[in-house]
C-alpha cells in the first residue's frame, strides 16, 4: 500500500511542523490521574467535546531520541511531567505477535517471525505494518470492532429471535470498507444513506439492532414497539458517530450532557422513514438476475406435473409390512403430493389428525384433475367452495379463503382453530375426475412450524359416503430424511420410464441449484424506506402521550447547525444528517473515531469511554494528542490507515508490556502510557488463533456465515450448539452466524457481546467456565488433535522436533530446556494431543504482551 | 482490557491513589463513597451515591458485604414462563364468578395482545380456603396452596409490556429491551457467593426447554461475564464440565500439571501480573467446580422420602424432570449458591403447549402444567423450611405478567394482561401469611397498593441487604441500575 501522503519522507514538510494556534483552554480538562473537579456536571455547550478540536504543535520533550513520531512527543511530555519514563522497546518476537494480532486478529506464522528476525533493514517494522494493513485479514479483524459498536447481529432478538438470513452483506460491506480504507466520512455517509449512492447493503447499519417480531392488534403495544425501534436507531447513531448518549434524553432532558428531550426527538425525526426489513439488493446485475431466476423457476414448475407421475401412489390401508415396501416420503413444510387412482367425485375432505406442534397450518390445498393437462380444481376461481373446521382467531393473514386462492406463503395461509387437528372440505361445482392432492404449510419456505403430520384425504361417493384415498400411514415418520431419489419411483414401469425419471431428477437438481444461486443475494436486510412520519416529542417518553411535533435537527448545542423542514424526504433526512456528521466544523465524529482507533490499538482509549464523550464519560488523558489526531484525520482524507500507521509505528506502541513498581505506584491504570498494556485475546481472536495453529483455518471470505447451531424451525427459535464441527465451521469467527442472546458454546464465555446492546468496550473477564470450555470442549479437543497431526506432518516422528514445532506455532518461540524436558515427559506419558491441549490453554497463548 | 465499572471520574481518582492494584474492578464501597463524597465528586446526596463492590479478579465469587444487614442470604426465583394466570391460581374474585358469562364493564372494544375480548369467565378451578389463614386459592395448585401460611402474595403487580419477550426481560432484568444484566447477575456482582466452587448464579431451565427469552433471562448484560448465570439442570449438566471420557484421568492430570508449569514459567517472565495469576486461579476453581458441581447435581444420595416428596420418580416424565430441577435447586442453595432461577415452562412446543400461555384452551393446558409445577415446587418450599433454610433463603414465585378475566373472543383461554397480576414471596424477611395489594373486582387491573416490577426488584434487593439505588454500574453514559430510575421497596411485605 502507498504510504500516507503526510508521512512520506519527501520534501513536503510534515503537517505538524506548521504554525498552529496556542494551546486551547480546556474547561474541565483533567490531567490524567487527577481527580476531576467537576462537582455537579451540568449541561453546558462549553463542554470540552463540543468545542472544535484545536491543533497544537507536539510539545517539547527531554528524551527527544525516544520519539519516533509526534504521537510520542505528546505522550512523553505527560510522562516526563509525572516523573515517569517509558518502558524499553519490546523484543522483536513480542512486537510482531502484538502488531499481528492487533491488525489482523491472528498470530504471526513461524515464517513471518523468522523473516522479521532476519530483516535488519531500517524499515523492517514499517514493512511488517504495511503488509498487515494490506492483508485482507485486517478488514476481518477491524470490522469486528465496528460491528460491536453498532450492535450487529443476525437474528431479530426478543421472544421469537428468528434468524436474519440476509443481514450478512452489511458485515461484508464493513470488512470491505476497512480493507479498502474507505474514507471515514464516506463510511459514515453510506451507512446512513447508502441507498442514495448505490450501496444498498451499507444501510444495514440502520436496522442492525433488535426488532420485536411479535405483532399485535393492540395499538399501545404497536406504538411502543415502533418507539423502541426508533430509539435503537437514534441511540446507536448518537453513540457510534457522535459519542453522545443521546438515548438518555428519551424521557427527559439529559441529566449530564447538553442534550434536551427535544434534541432526542429532533434526531428521531431523521429516522422516522426507516423500517426494519429487507430490500431488494440492487447489485449491478440485478435486473438480469431477477429475469434469470424467474425463468429457472418457470422451468422448474413445468417439471412438477411430470415428476408427479413418479410419486408413489398412496396405499390405503398401508401395507402391513412397511419394511418390505418402501414407504412414501415424510411430509414436509414445503410441499406434499398424494397421488391416487383417478376417482370422480364432487367433494373432497382433508382431515388433519396430528401436527408437529400447535394448531396446524396450510397455505394451499390443490386438487388436480386427472389426464394429460391437469388443472387445480380446488381453486375458488374454478368455482370450488371451501369450508373448514375453524380458523385461529385474530389473524388477518390466516383465513380459510387462503387455502384455495392460488397464493403461497404464510401471509396467505390458514391455521386451524384447534391444536393438532382440523379439516378442510372442498366442493366442486360438478363431479370432477381427480388423481392428485398437493398441499403445504408454506410453499415459499419461510415457515416450517405447525406442519400437518397426520391426515387423511377422502372423496365422497355419489351417495355421500366418504372413501379414504390417501393418508399418512404409509409415509415415513415426520422428519425422516427422504430416501435417495426423493421418494420417486419408476419401479415396474420399464427402462424408458426409469431413464425419464433419472433425467427429470437430474434436471431438477441442476435447476434448483441454479435457482438457489440466483436467489441467494436477492434481498438484503438493510431497512425499508417510507415517507417519514412526523416525529413528536413524547411526554416522559410515552408513545401514548405525544406533544408538539418536531422537525429533523441536530442537537441544539452541537455546532454547526443542522435543520431540515418537515417536508424533507426520508432520504434527504438521512443524507443531510450524514453530511452534518462529517462537516469539518462538527467537533465530535473525528475525535470519536480516532479515539476508537486508539482504544483498539492500546486497549484503552485516550477517552476511556469510546461511545460517551459526555460528562458521564471519561475525560481525555491526552487532550492535545486527541485533538491533534482529530485534525490529522481530515487532512489524511479521512482515511483511517494513516492514523493507525502513526499509532502502531510510535515508540509508545512499541514499549514492553511488563509492569514496573515505580510506575504502577504513580499510574496503576497506565493512563499515561508508560508501558504497553498486555491484553487477553478476545473471543474471535482466540478461536481464529486455535484454528490457525492447528492448521485448519479456512480463509474463505464473505457471503453467508457458517452456523454453529443445530437446525431448528420453532416459532420461538431455539439455538442448540452443535456437538461436532467440520470444515464448514473452520472459517474465521467473524463469519460465524451470530444470533442475539445465544452465544457460541465455547467462546461466548470470553465476553463476546451478543448484539442486544452496543458494546464499544468489551469486558475482559477471567472465569472458570472459560477454563472448562478450553479444557474439555469438543471443539478444542478436535483442534488439539489436528494440531498434533500437523506436528507429525511438519516435524516428523521425532519428539523433540515435534515439541520445537509446537512451541513455534503456538508461542512463536523456541522452548527452553526446561520446557522441552517437561513436554517430553508429558508427550511420552499422555501423547502429543495432550501437549497441544495444554498449549491452547496456556497464558502465553491467550495473552498478548 | 478490563472493563471500567467505576465511572470514569471515580476511576481517575482511584488510579491516582493507586488503590486499585488488583484489576480495576472495584473498591470497597464504603471507602469509595466516603472518598468521593469527601472530594465533592458526586452531585447526588450521599445516600444515593453508588456503592461499588470490590471484585478481585482472582476470586470473583468471594463473599462481599451487603449495604446493610440482610434478611436473605440467597434467593430462589421460580419463574413460570408464558404468563401464569392470576385468576386461575391465587387471585380469588367472587365477582368474577357471579358475573360469569357477562361482558366486562368498560371493556367495550377493548383490544388486548391477540385482539378482541369475549365475556367475563370464571376460573374452571374451584377456590377454597387453605392453611391456617384460610386464604382462598384454586384447586389448580393444591399442594402449593396448602402452604399459603408461608406466603406473602402481591396481588397488585403490574408490568410494562404485554408481550412475552419484553415481559420476561423486564421481570428478569428490569428492562423490556434485550441486553441488560439480570437480577441474579446484579446479586452475584454485589455479593459474590457463599460457595467458591460453584457458580454464584445458576439458571435451571425447564426439562422441556428454555424460557421464551432464553439466555437473556440470565445474561450479565454489560456486567463482566463472570456474573452471567450458568444454565444447567438435572438432566443437562454444565457444558464442558466433565473431562471427556476419551481423556484418561492420568492424562488429564499430567496435562494440567504441565499447563501449570508453563504458566508458572510464563509468570516468572512477567512477574506480578495480576491477570496472569487470576487465570491460573481460574483453572484451580474449574477443577474444584468439576467436583463440586457434579456432587451438587448428583441426586442419588437423597433419601427415598425426599425423592417421594418432590416426585422425582413420578411416571409423568416432565413432572419428574421438574421435580429433579427443584431438588437440584435446594442442593445448590444449601451449598451456598447466591441466586437460583428455576424455570417452569418452555416455549419450544408453541403457545401454551409447554408453558402458561393459555390463549385458546386454558383449562386443558393448565391441567397439564399445574400437575408439573405443584408438587415439586411445594416440596421445595417444604424441604427448605424443614432444613431451616427458609430462615435466610428468599423464595420468589413469579411470571412475566397476568391474564385477562375475560376469555378471548371465540376462544377458551385468556389473553395477556400486564395491568394486574400476582406474584408471591416466602421465607427470609417476608411477612407471611399476608396478601399485599389487590386488583379490581374482576381481577383485571391493580387497584390498591399498586406495585411495579421495579418495586418488586427493589424489595428483593432490599431483603438481600442491598439498596437498589446504590447498586450501579457505569455503562454507556449512565449509572445503570436493576431498577432503572424507578422503584420503591414494598415495606408492607417485610416482616
Amino acid at each position: 500500500m502507498a504510504p500516507p501522503r503526510f508521512w512520506t519522507a519527501s520534501s513536503a514538510r510534515p503537517l505538524w511542523f506548521g504554525w498552529l494556534p496556542a494551546l486551547a483552554l480546556w474547561p474541565f480538562c483533567a490531567l490524567a490521574g487527577e481527580p476531576v473537579a467537576a462537582p455537579a456536571p451540568a449541561p453546558d455547550a462549553h463542554y470540552w467535546s463540543l468545542q472544535a478540536p484545536r491543533r497544537t504543535p507536539p510539545p517539547a520533550v527531554q528524551q527527544t531520541a525516544w520519539c519516533r513520531n509526534p504521537v510520542d512527543q505528546f505522550v512523553l511530555a505527560e510522562l516526563e511531567q509525572a516523573g515517569l519514563s517509558p518502558t524499553p522497546e519490546a523484543d522483536r518476537a513480542t512486537l510482531l505477535r502484538r502488531v499481528t494480532f492487533d491488525l489482523t486478529g491472528l498470530p504471526p506464522t513461524p515464517a513471518e517471525i523468522a523473516n522479521f528476525r532476519l530483516d535488519h533493514s531500517a524499515g523492517a517494522y514499517e514493512k511488517v505494518v504495511d503488509r498487515l494493513l494490506a492483508s485482507p485479514r485486517y478488514g476481518e479483524r477491524w470490522a469486528r470492532h465496528w460491528l460491536d459498536v453498532v450492535r450487529f447481529a443476525e437474528s431479530h432478538g426478543f421472544e421469537m429471535n428468528q434468524p436474519r438470513n440476509t443481514a450478512w452483506p452489511y458485515r461484508d460491506y464493513v470488512i470491505r470498507a476497512f480493507n479498502e480504507d474507505l474514507p471515514y466520512d464516506r463510511f459514515v455517509f453510506e451507512q446512513l444513506a447508502g441507498d442514495t449512492v448505490g450501496v444498498d447493503e451499507a444501510t444495514g447499519f440502520l436496522v442492525a439492532g433488535p426488532w420485536d417480531q411479535v405483532k399485535s392488534p393492540d395499538e399501545q403495544l404497536t406504538k411502543q414497539q415502533r418507539a423502541d425501534e426508533l430509539h435503537d436507531m437514534v441511540a446507536t447513531a448518537g453513540t457510534a458517530f457522535l459519542g453522545l448518549t443521546v438515548g438518555c434524553a428519551r424521557c427527559h432532558d439529559h441529566k449530564f450532557d447538553p442534550l434536551s428531550q427535544r434534541d432526542y426527538y429532533s434526531l428521531q425525526a431523521v429516522f422516522t422513514g426507516v423500517n426494519h426489513g429487507e430490500r431488494t439488493w440492487r447489485a449491478a446485475d440485478e435486473t438480469r438476475r431477477v429475469a434469470d431466476l424467474a425463468a429457472v423457476r418457470a422451468e422448474l414448475a413445468t417439471l412438477d406435473p411430470r415428476l408427479a407421475r413418479f410419486e408413489p401412489p398412496a396405499r390405503v390401508p398401508a401395507p402391513a409390512d412397511t419394511n418390505a415396501v418402501p414407504r412414501r416420503p415424510a411430509v414436509t413444510a414445503r410441499r406434499n403430493t398424494d397421488r391416487f387412482a383417478p376417482v370422480t367425485t364432487h367433494r373432497v375432505r382433508f382431515t388433519i389428525t396430528a401436527s408437529s406442534g400447535g394448531e396446524p397450518g396450510l397455505d394451499e390445498l390443490e386438487i388436480f384433475t386427472a389426464g394429460e393437462h391437469p388443472t387445480n380444481a380446488a381453486l375458488a376461481g374454478a368455482g370450488a367452495k371451501l369450508t373448514v373446521s375453524g380458523t385461529l382467531p385474530g389473524y388477518a393473514i390466516h383465513q380459510a379463503a387462503h387455502l384455495n386462492d392460488g397464493r403461497y406463503g404464510n401471509e396467505w395461509s390458514w391455521i386451524s382453530a384447534d391444536a393438532g387437528r382440523g379439516w378442510v372440505q372442498v366442493e366442486f361445482p360438478a363431479p370432477t375426475t381427480i388423481d392428485r392432492v398437493v398441499w403445504s404449510r408454506d410453499r415459499s419456505g419461510g415457515f416450517a412450524d405447525r406442519v400437518t403430520t397426520g391426515y387423511r384425504i377422502e372423496t365422497a361417493t355419489a351417495d355421500e359416503q366418504w372413501v379414504t384415498v390417501a393418508d399418512a400411514a404409509d409415509r415415513l415418520p415426520y422428519r425422516t430424511p427422504a430416501a435417495p431419489g426423493g421418494g420417486y419411483s419408476a419401479a415396474g414401469r420399464g427402462p424408458a420410464a426409469a431413464a425419464e425419471l433419472a433425467e427429470l431428477l437430474a434436471r431438477r437438481a441442476r435447476l434448483e441449484q441454479r435457482a438457489a444461486e440466483l436467489a441467494v443475494t436477492r434481498k438484503v436486510y438493510s431497512g425499508q424506506f417510507a415517507p417519514p412520519a412526523t416525529a413528536h416529542l413524547l411526554y416522559r417518553g410515552d408513545p401514548l402521550q405525544p406533544r408538539e411535533a418536531v422537525t429533523p435537527a441536530g442537537p441544539a448545542r452541537v455546532t454547526p447547525e443542522f435543520q431540515l423542514p418537515d417536508s424533507a424526504s426520508d432520504a434527504e433526512r438521512r443524507a443531510g444528517f450524514a453530511r452534518w456528521l462529517t462537516d469539518p466544523r462538527n467537533p465530535l465524529p473525528a475525535r470519536v473515531i480516532v479515539n476508537r482507533l486508539w482504544h483498539y490499538h492500546f486497549g484503552q482509549g485516550l477517552v476511556g469511554t469510546p461511545s460517551d464523550f459526555g460528562a458521564m464519560g471519561g475525560r481525555p488523558s491526552h487532550p492535545a494528542l486527541l485533538d491533534w489526531l482529530a485534525t490529522e484525520l481530515p487532512a489524511a482524507g479521512w482515511r483511517l490507515n494513516p492514523i493507525q500507521r502513526l499509532l502502531v509505528l510510535s515508540a509508545t506502541y512499541r514499549q514492553g508490556g511488563d509492569g514496573r513498581p515505580d510506575a504502577e505506584a504513580k499510574d496503576a491504570g497506565n493512563r499515561l502510557l508508560w508501558r504497553f498494556a498486555p491484553q487477553r485475546l478476545e473471543a474471535e481472536e482466540l478461536r481464529d488463533a486455535i484454528l490457525a495453529t492447528s492448521g485448519k483455518l479456512d480463509l474463505r471470505m464473505g457471503g453467508p456465515g457458517f452456523d454453529v447451531f443445530q437446525p431448528n424451525d420453532n416459532y420461538v427459535r431455539v439455538y442448540s450448539p452443535k456437538e461436532t464441527f467440520g470444515p464448514d465451521e473452520w472459517r474465521r469467527m467473524i463469519y460465524q452466524f451470530k444470533p442475539r442472546m445465544q452465544q457460541d458454546g465455547v467462546f461466548g464465555a470470553f465476553d463476546c457481546p451478543d448484539g442486544a446492546q452496543i458494546a464499544p468496550q468489551r469486558s475482559s473477564s477471567i472465569t472458570a467456565l472459560q477454563a472448562l470450555n478450553l479444557l474439555n470442549s469438543g471443539f478444542l479437543l478436535q483442534q488439539a488433535g489436528f494440531f498434533a497431526e500437523r506436528l507429525e506432518q511438519e516435524a516428523g516422528a521425532g519428539r523433540p522436533a515435534q515439541i520445537e514445532r509446537a512451541f513455534a506455532l503456538a508461542f512463536g518461540r523456541h522452548p527452553t530446556a526446561h520446557e522441552t524436558a517437561a513436554a517430553l515427559e508429558l508427550v511420552s506419558q499422555a501423547g502429543l494431543p495432550a501437549l497441544c491441549r495444554a498449549l491452547f490453554n496456556a497464558n502465553e497463548f491467550v495473552f498478548v504482551f | 482490557m478490563n472493563s471500567t465499572p467505576l465511572s470514569p471520574a471515580g476511576r481517575a481518582l482511584l488510579d491516582r491513589r493507586a488503590f486499585l492494584r488488583h484489576s480495576g474492578m472495584g473498591l470497597g464501597g464504603i471507602a469509595l463513597t466516603a472518598l468521593l463524597a469527601d472530594q465533592g465528586l458526586l452531585a447526588a446526596a450521599p445516600e444515593r451515591t453508588p456503592i461499588r463492590p470490590e471484585v478481585r479478579s482472582e476470586a470473583p465469587f468471594a463473599p462481599r458485604p451487603p449495604h446493610f444487614r440482610p434478611r436473605a442470604k440467597r434467593v430462589v426465583m421460580i419463574f413460570c414462563s408464558g404468563a401464569c394466570s392470576q385468576l386461575d391460581t391465587w387471585d380469588y374474585k367472587p365477582e368474577l364468578i357471579r358475573r360469569h358469562g357477562q361482558p366486562m364493564p368498560g371493556a367495550d372494544g377493548l383490544i388486548t395482545f391477540q385482539g378482541a375480548q369475549g365475556n367475563l369467565t370464571k376460573s374452571p378451578y374451584e377456590f377454597r380456603p387453605r392453611g391456617r389463614c384460610g386464604k382462598m386459592t384454586s384447586d389448580l395448585l393444591p399442594q402449593l396452596g396448602a402452604q399459603v401460611d408461608q406466603m406473602c402474595f402481591i396481588h397488585s403487580m403490574t408490568a410494562r409490556s404485554n408481550t412475552h419477550g419484553p415481559g420476561e426481560n423486564q421481570m428478569s432484568t428490569g428492562f423490556t429491551l434485550d441486553g441488560f444484566p439480570s437480577m441474579g447477575s446484579w446479586a452475584s456482582y454485589a455479593l459474590g457467593s457463599e460457595s467458591q466452587n460453584l457458580p454464584a448464579f445458576v439458571a435451571i431451565p425447564d426439562p422441556r426447554g428454555g424460557p421464551q427469552m432464553g439466555p437473556n433471562n440470565w445474561s450479565s448484560g454489560f456486567l463482566p461475564a463472570v456474573f452471567q448465570g450458568t444454565p444447567f439442570n438435572a438432566t443437562r449438566p454444565i457444558p464442558n464440565l466433565a473431562t471427556p471420557a476419551a481423556i484418561a484421568g492420568a492424562t488429564d492430570r499430567a496435562g494440567r500439571d504441565f499447563l501449570r508449569f508453563l504458566n508458572d514459567e510464563h509468570l516468572a517472565r512477567h512477574p506480578g501480573d495480576d491477570r496472569l495469576m487470576a487465570r491460573v486461579a481460574s483453572y484451580e476453581l474449574a477443577a474444584r467446580m468439576q467436583l463440586a458441581a457434579a456432587e451438587a447435581g448428583d441426586l442419588a444420595g437423597e433419601s427415598p422420602a425426599t425423592r417421594a416428596l418432590y416426585g422425582v420418580d413420578d411416571p409423568n416424565a416432565t413432572k419428574a424432570g421438574f421435580a429433579r430441577n427443584c431438588l437440584l435447586a435446594r442442593r445448590l442453595l444449601e451449598r451456598g449458591v447466591r441466586f437460583v432461577q428455576l424455570f417452569n415452562g418452555a416455549y419450544a412446543m408453541g403457545e401454551g403447549v409447554g408453558n402458561w400461555d393459555g390463549h385458546k384452551t386454558l383449562q386443558k393446558q393448565y391441567d397439564t402444567h399445574g400437575q408439573i409445577l405443584d408438587q415439586p415446587a411445594a416440596a421445595l418450599l417444604r424441604d427448605l423450611a424443614g432444613r431451616g433454610l427458609l430462615e435466610d433463603t428468599l423464595v420468589v414465585w413469579t411470571t412475566e405478567f397476568g391474564r385477562m378475566p375475560t376469555f378471548q373472543k371465540d376462544a377458551s383461554g385468556r389473553d395477556h394482561n400486564p395491568k394486574g397480576f400476582t406474584v408471591w414471596l416466602a421465607g427470609a424477611g417476608v411477612k407471611a401469611p399476608f396478601s399485599y395489594g389487590a386488583t379490581d373486582e374482576f381481577g383485571y387491573a391493580a387497584a390498591t397498593d399498586i406495585a411495579t416490577v421495579y418495586d418488586f426488584h427493589a424489595t428483593i434487593l432490599h431483603l438481600l441487604g442491598l439498596n437498589h439505588q446504590r447498586l450501579t454500574f457505569y455503562h454507556n453514559g449512565t449509572e445503570r441500575r436493576l431498577t432503572d430510575v424507578h422503584g420503591e421497596v414494598l415495606t408492607g411485605v417485610l416482616a
